[in-house]
């Protein structure tokens, strides 16, 4: 597809932090978003994620280079114009109650209303539309303490949209919210790249939406920022790279992490379909991989909707009616 | 919307009539008995002198007053409130009034030697008010610094009660050493009295009430902005710092005028705003703000009048009477759904 032209990009950008001396949290980056893209910010804990954020929306200074968004830096944008280019969600956990959903995004109209803070027409309509995208319409009348954490979310992100502005930041979207909540911020944030021409920038720890939904992906690590399409960091394995320990390891397969398990037993398994995929992993968990040659055998028998395991070693045969008694059962699952 | 608009409307009006009718009643009720017709012919100068005296040298001005302080402090309050993102913050709670009071001290207790202690010389003048400003800004500055470093609202209340000791005990070491009339004068303004304070002096206090309020509502706007967190302020075009910096100056001139000639007034600061939170139901400071002054003046009209209740002449501190009102108010807070505190 074809995507607008740059809208936030970095040059030779050095964030960190000026209190009594300076602390350089990263320098040299140089990085780039466009218009309507979806641009997933990853790293491990600690490596400066927030930091470039605050850096990129004006929050706190850059120790050295340049932020320029709009073609402009912050510097020529200047603070008055600047929440007109950028909004920005932090981490600041809501502490009002007695205030509407829709008087939440109505705050996002703070840049184009008067001095009281009156809304016009087009600040109505703005707010109104902010809602609806969000897909939070029919709670505009709520207070914000009676919504769930996920629907919170979406009101932030429905004020970032209500300011207007053609990039929107955010960071730690989907922290603490489950799994379908997760999935429904990320697919909300895909379609305001897609369906608004947004340019829309988030951090986040949740790497497999990130692989498969961000356009982008600007991988922190020590070393500095990599970025390019999912499947290029994938391909050059700089993923696998910042990730990887001694105890995960990066399947380019499918995009997903598992742990490395210890010492390994074999084990024989006879089995189809869902059944046998199961136990499979339930094995593996407990430091067994499957291996037809292996001297213990474990026989899967399906007859209508039981299922039944049997462990023989050529002596001795044993009748499990769970997974769970199975490879509690198994000698070696002690680790 | 529309009908949202409407109950806010007739609820600021019908607190607006409670303002007048309390301000009637505290006409009405004092230590000396008077007929209505009696007070209100002396309001229009035409009754006896005495009834004239008492009316409109005692009554009015401890009436306005009570409207005055009342105002002024629980705005002072919600500012502080908003600004430090703390539902317990309050001028008295958080050692602004104690400022405001070394201020008032340092004038009654060191510079009234250098003039005479006639009644509306150095209490009158802007020197006091001036004095009790400098005490409270330096105080809300220490908060303000303190509340930037420990996110933790009890940390900070903990800290504004101990300036608030440290402040008392240098204040009793001032008391040592100054003389029986400068401690007698001193220590009926620690009480707390809406009386006593002569035309002037009323004037003063209107003329820096109105300035406090003013600058206030000037910054409904930011508040608004302010209650949903500083990052989310900066990001959406408030002036940090600038804001800040007007929103202490007015709380601190509001609180500070008020202390100056009324002494530290408990627990008006901290409870009127959640009263006003509670009537209204918004977090909107466009109507928050004019919602808590009515409802401060409202409350310490109230108290006032249960301070002459008793009759035969006695009168309780007004202090006692706002105690009794806010305590609860406050112990409603630190124990009620939200859970000590943390939100509005």
């Amino acid at each position: 597809m074809r995507r607008g032209g740059v809208i936030a990009e970095t040059r030779d950008l050095e964030i960190g932090y000026m209190r009594k001396k300076t602390i350089s949290v990263m320098k040299d980056l140089s990085l780039r978003a466009r218009r309507g893209e979806l641009v997933a910010l990853i790293g491990r804990n600690g490596t400066g994620k927030s930091t470039l954020l605050r850096t990129l929306v004006g929050l706190q200074p850059a120790l050295a280079g340049e932020v320029m968004l709009d073609g402009r830096t912050l510097h020529e944008t200047g603070s008055s114009q600047l929440p007109r280019i950028v909004s920005f969600v932090s981490t600041e956990p809501v502490a009002v109650r007695n205030i509407r959903v829709r008087d939440v995004v109505a705050l996002g109209r703070f840049p184009y209303t008067n001095w009281i803070g009156t809304r016009t027409e087009s600040d109505n309509i703005a707010v109104i539309a902010a809602l609806e995208a969000t897909g939070i319409a029919a709670l505009g009348d709520r207070s914000i303490d009676s919504i769930s954490d996920g629907e919170k979310q979406r009101t932030l992100i429905a004020r970032s949209l209500a300011q207007d502005t053609g990039l929107l930041v955010m960071d730690e979207p989907t922290a603490f919210l489950d799994l379908p909540s997760r999935y429904g911020i990320v697919s909300l944030l895909r379609r305001l790249t897609r369906e608004k021409g947004k340019c829309v920038i988030y951090s986040t720890h949740d790497l497999d939406t990130a692989i498969n939904e961000a356009d982008r992906i600007w991988l922190m690590t020590g070393d500095g920022v990599t970025e390019g399409a999912p499947e290029d960091l994938m391909l050059t394995g700089s993923l696998a790279r910042a990730f990887e320990s001694p105890l995960l390891s990066f399947s380019v397969n499918d995009g997903t992490f598992s742990f490395i398990r210890g010492r390994q037993n074999t084990i024989a398994l006879e089995g189809r379909g869902k059944a046998a995929k199961l136990t499979t992993r339930a094995l593996a968990r407990c430091g067994y991989t499957t291996d037809p040659d292996a001297p213990r055998i474990v026989k899967i028998y399906e007859r209508g909707h039981m299922t039944e395991w049997v462990v023989s070693d050529g002596s001795n045969e044993k009748r499990y009616g769970s997974l769970y008694d199975l490879v509690t059962d198994l000698p070696g699952n002690d680790q | 919307m529309r009908e949202g608009s409407t109950r806010i409307a007739v609820s600021m009006a019908g607190l607006f009539l409670l303002t007048l009718i309390l301000f009637m009643a505290d006409m009405l009720i004092g230590s000396t008995q008077m007929a209505a017709s009696d007070v209100l012919k002396a309001l229009f100068s035409s009754g006896p002198a005495g009834d004239e005296i008492i009316v409109m040298q005692f009554r009015l001005p401890k009436a306005l007053t009570a409207v005055l302080a009342g105002a002024a402090m629980s705005v002072s309050g919600l500012l502080m409130q908003t600004l430090f993102r703390n539902p317990l913050a309050g001028p008295d709670v958080m050692g602004v009034s104690s400022g405001a009071g070394l201020g008032v001290a340092l004038t009654l207790l060191t510079l009234t030697p250098l003039f005479t202690l006639a009644e509306g010389s150095i209490l009158a003048g802007w020197g006091v008010i001036l004095a009790a400003w400098a005490g409270a800004g330096a105080v809300m500055i220490i908060i303000m610094a303190v509340s930037a470093r420990m996110r933790d609202i009890m940390t900070v209340l903990i800290v504004g009660m101990l300036l608030a000791s440290a402040i008392s005990a240098v204040v009793s070491l001032m008391q040592y050493f100054s003389n029986e009339v400068m401690l007698r004068t001193y220590v009926i303004w620690t009480m707390g009295n809406l009386g006593n304070i002569s035309y002037p002096q009323i004037r003063a206090l209107a003329l820096a009430t109105a300035a406090g309020l003013a600058i206030a509502f000037t910054m409904v706007k930011p508040l608004n902005a302010i209650l949903m967190g500083e990052t989310f302020s900066r990001t959406v075009g408030v002036r940090m710092q600038r804001t800040r910096i007007i929103l202490l100056a007015s709380a601190s001139i509001l609180a500070g005028s008020v202390t100056a000639f009324c002494g530290p007034l408990a627990f008006i600061g901290v409870a009127v705003p959640h009263i006003a939170r509670l009537l209204f139901g918004t977090a909107d400071h466009r109507i928050l703000m004019p919602a808590t002054a009515l409802t401060g003046a409202v409350i310490l009209l109230l108290s006032d009048i249960i301070s002459v209740m008793p009759g035969g002449g006695h009168v309780i501190p007004v202090n006692t009477v706002t105690s009794l009102i806010g305590i609860p108010v406050v112990l409603w807070i630190i124990l009620g759904k939200a859970g000590l505190g943390r939100r509005f």
